[in-house]
């Protein structure tokens, strides 16, 4: 074939090319409008309850909008300059840190304990269920029963008293250093239940066979749990944290009912000061530079936890 | 004609002309949920006048305050709702959306009904901008059974209050009950104490002219502080105050006259109950009182419909004021009728026989973005009854005081 008629046989390629490329662009564009079709209402949706108040709430952070005195002022960074002088902050930022962490290491612990010792028991059903219980219960209901509960002349102490020949009249909320492992006690009540149920999902849905190997190959039950169940169980792990992490950012009802309604310093994280700074304080504007922290940080750990995910996802393949 | 039929055609007028003279259904708002029952039975006499009243009751205050903030912040403030006085009324007033009701306080004075230092609790500005929905006064309530024991009187100055008090404990017994229960209590005897102390100081708190670490409040402190280290007052980290009441746990109860009702609940004998002003320290003359006033408002749209107008006429009427006090125990303030028990009553008297000042609670008094930090403070006090903490907690209000001061006067 001579050079010219290469070219030109080249070139027919390249338009058929073109056009087979074409047709497929007008093919998903035509696809992709019929998708949109099919989705916007849900996207109507998302975007007038979702994406709206979120943007709102953005825009609300650098006014000075005071919902009885109808200022709007644009204040630029100003709110969140106070933000980052105010103490209160530092001591709901400092709170949150140590919620998050006890809120994932507690309940993950007792969940997986439980999750283990129930896997193979018989009777597990009622004992789940009984574990299970606290967590269909709305947080303020348990938070009022547990105020109770710690009370100077409550449950708590009566049983301690059975057990001393003093009467027990510990506050458990009162004092600084007992109130927040107190609260906490009581958030691995209601919260281990399900981490214990989404463990045990897990749990069973591990692959046999590299668990019998490991035993046949006379591994301990300790040796084949740490390098065996473990690592297999990482991803549903994984995703037991990140819930945890969400549930300790956005704690409110628990420290709000058994911080005696009024923030105490050692009850006091992100959400509660948002919520005093709004509905008690009317200083809305601040309180939604609060929001878009307490959002920004949230979206910050998930973004980390999701290439982790994406990590423990290869390596367990 | 069968008896059915005219029984039907009977029911069928009744309900003709009901509709017929009933107004249109004007609703309260409130967050009074545990004061349903009562305004139920108000309701239903205002019935009887034509007026269609219905209760829309908040579980919180919380959520009622953020749904009457969002009405007012859209304009569409309700017609008739309870808010609270002082600070939290005047920032409403300042909206503009209230409606100021000079004339119908004119109708009620005019005919002896209410005293004319009831409107002024009421008041932004010297125009009055509601009604009462009740007006309590904070006294020393008592078990007189002890008293007669101990054979003790109700004091009637400051060291007769110090010899109950030492005979009390003296007898094995705690004078005064007093608890954080609900967060919210931290302030009674402070505001009490410095009212007893320094009366102008307690004006000067309330407007950021006295420092919450001035000397004034600093002696309080130390009067409070002496009154612990005595044993004279009950665990303040008791949640069951008015059943710690019932169960002797303090001889003497300062709080608002409509604990009365919850006392009686709660099974202490009503006719045992005694009550007393707590006198004020030696060196303060004028005699004065705290009293809670809590509100009614009408919107401007309100106070442009007969049917709101008329409903809040029949809350103040004699009649209204005594269905309200029966079902309630609440008092409004309007002489006319009976009070609603003998504690009310007995105040009434003392109160007529001397010329006391009135005073707003600290609570209402305090601009609400204080509130809640400020009265952290006080229960921080109570639950460490110290000095040391005394001036911790002096120096946190005040910065506080200073910051909320400051901002007002740079917008």
């Amino acid at each position: 074939m001579n050079p010219l008629m290469q070219h030109d046989q080249q070139l027919l390629a390249r338009i058929g090319l073109a056009q087979i490329k074409a047709r497929e662009r007008a093919r998903q564009g035509r696809q992709f409008r019929l998708a949109l079709r099919f989705m916007a209402p849900a996207l109507l949706l998302v975007t007038a309850l979702l994406l709206l108040p979120v943007l709102y709430n953005i825009w609300l952070s650098f006014t000075q909008w005071q919902l009885f005195e109808g200022r709007d002022d644009f204040a630029g960074w100003q709110n969140y300059r106070q933000l980052w002088s105010s103490p209160y902050f530092d001591e709901a930022l400092g709170n949150t840190a140590l919620w998050v962490l006890a809120s994932v290491l507690f309940p993950l612990t007792a969940g997986l304990g439980l999750a283990l010792l129930f896997r193979q028991m018989p009777g597990q059903e009622w004992f789940k269920s009984i574990i299970f219980l606290p967590r269909i219960l709305a947080p303020t209901a348990v938070g009022v029963m547990w105020y109770y509960v710690y009370a100077p002349q409550g449950m708590l102490n009566q049983v301690l008293g059975q057990f001393s020949s003093m009467p027990v009249e510990t506050g458990w909320l009162f004092e600084e250093q007992l109130v927040t492992p107190a609260i906490i006690l009581t958030f691995v009540w209601q919260s281990c239940g399900l981490v214990m149920v989404l463990l045990l999902l897990g749990l069973a849905a591990l692959p046999r066979d590299p668990l019998e190997a490991a035993r046949m190959d006379g591994a301990r039950p300790w040796q084949v749990f740490r390098h065996i169940t473990l690592p297999l169980l990482a991803p549903t792990l994984l995703m037991v944290v990140i819930l945890s992490v969400l549930a300790g950012f956005t704690v409110f009802d628990l420290l709000w009912v058994m911080g005696a309604n009024y923030p105490q310093q050692r009850t006091l994280s992100l959400a509660v000061f948002m919520y005093f700074e709004a509905f008690q304080k009317n200083n809305w504007a601040f309180a939604a530079a609060t929001a878009v922290v307490i959002g920004g940080v949230v979206l910050a750990v998930t973004w980390l936890q999701t290439l982790l995910q994406a990590r423990v996802d290869r390596m367990v393949r | 004609m069968t008896p059915c039929a005219l029984l039907r055609i009977t029911l069928l007028t009744c309900c003709l002309h009901s509709t017929a003279v009933l107004a249109k259904e004007v609703q309260l708002f409130n967050d009074k949920g545990f004061w349903s029952a009562p305004l139920q039975t108000v309701a239903n006499a205002a019935r009887a006048e034509g007026i269609s009243l219905k209760i829309s009751p908040y579980a919180n205050a919380e959520q009622y305050k953020t749904f009457i903030q969002a009405s007012v912040a859209s304009g569409r403030t309700p017609e008739l709702f309870t808010w609270w006085t002082g600070a939290s009324l005047n920032t409403l007033t300042a909206t503009g959306q209230l409606a100021p009701l000079g004339a119908l306080w004119k109708e009620m004075e005019a005919d002896g009904r209410f005293q004319p230092g009831v409107k002024d609790l009421f008041s932004v500005g010297g125009q009055p901008y509601a009604i009462p929905l009740q007006l309590s006064r904070w006294v020393v309530l008592y078990d007189k059974r002890v008293f007669a024991r101990l054979g003790l009187k109700p004091p009637a100055n400051w060291a007769e209050l110090q010899t109950v008090a030492t005979r009390i404990k003296a007898a094995g017994q705690t004078p005064f009950l007093a608890t954080t229960q609900d967060g919210w209590r931290g302030f009674i005897w402070f505001q009490e104490l410095l009212l007893r102390t320094d009366p102008k100081a307690y004006v000067g708190l309330n407007n950021g002219s006295v420092a919450y670490d001035s000397p004034a409040v600093r002696n309080v402190f130390k009067i409070w502080s002496d009154m612990y280290a005595k044993g004279w007052f009950s665990d303040p980290r008791s949640n069951e105050e008015i059943n710690d009441f019932v169960r002797g746990k303090g001889v003497m109860y300062l709080f608002g006259e409509w604990a009365v009702g919850l006392l009686g609940k709660a099974g202490f004998p009503l006719q045992e109950l005694g009550v007393f002003i707590l006198p004020n320290a030696p060196g303060v003359q004028q005699p004065a009182i705290i009293v809670e006033g809590a509100p009614i408002v009408v919107s401007r749209k309100g106070l442009a419909n007969p049917d709101v107008m008329k409903t809040l006429r029949f809350w103040v009427s004699n009649q209204g004021a005594q269905t309200w006090g029966k079902a309630s125990g609440n008092y409004i303030g309007n002489n006319k009728i009976a009070a609603p028990n003998a504690i009310v009553s007995q105040v009434n008297t003392q109160l007529a026989q001397t010329r006391h000042t009135m005073f707003l609670r600290w609570w209402e008094n305090v601009p609400s973005a204080l509130q809640g930090e400020m009265v952290a403070e006080f229960n921080r006090f109570m639950l460490k009854p110290d000095m040391n903490t005394a001036q911790n907690v002096m120096q946190r209000m005040q910065s506080l005081n200073t910051a909320y001061w400051s901002s007002r006067k740079k917008s």
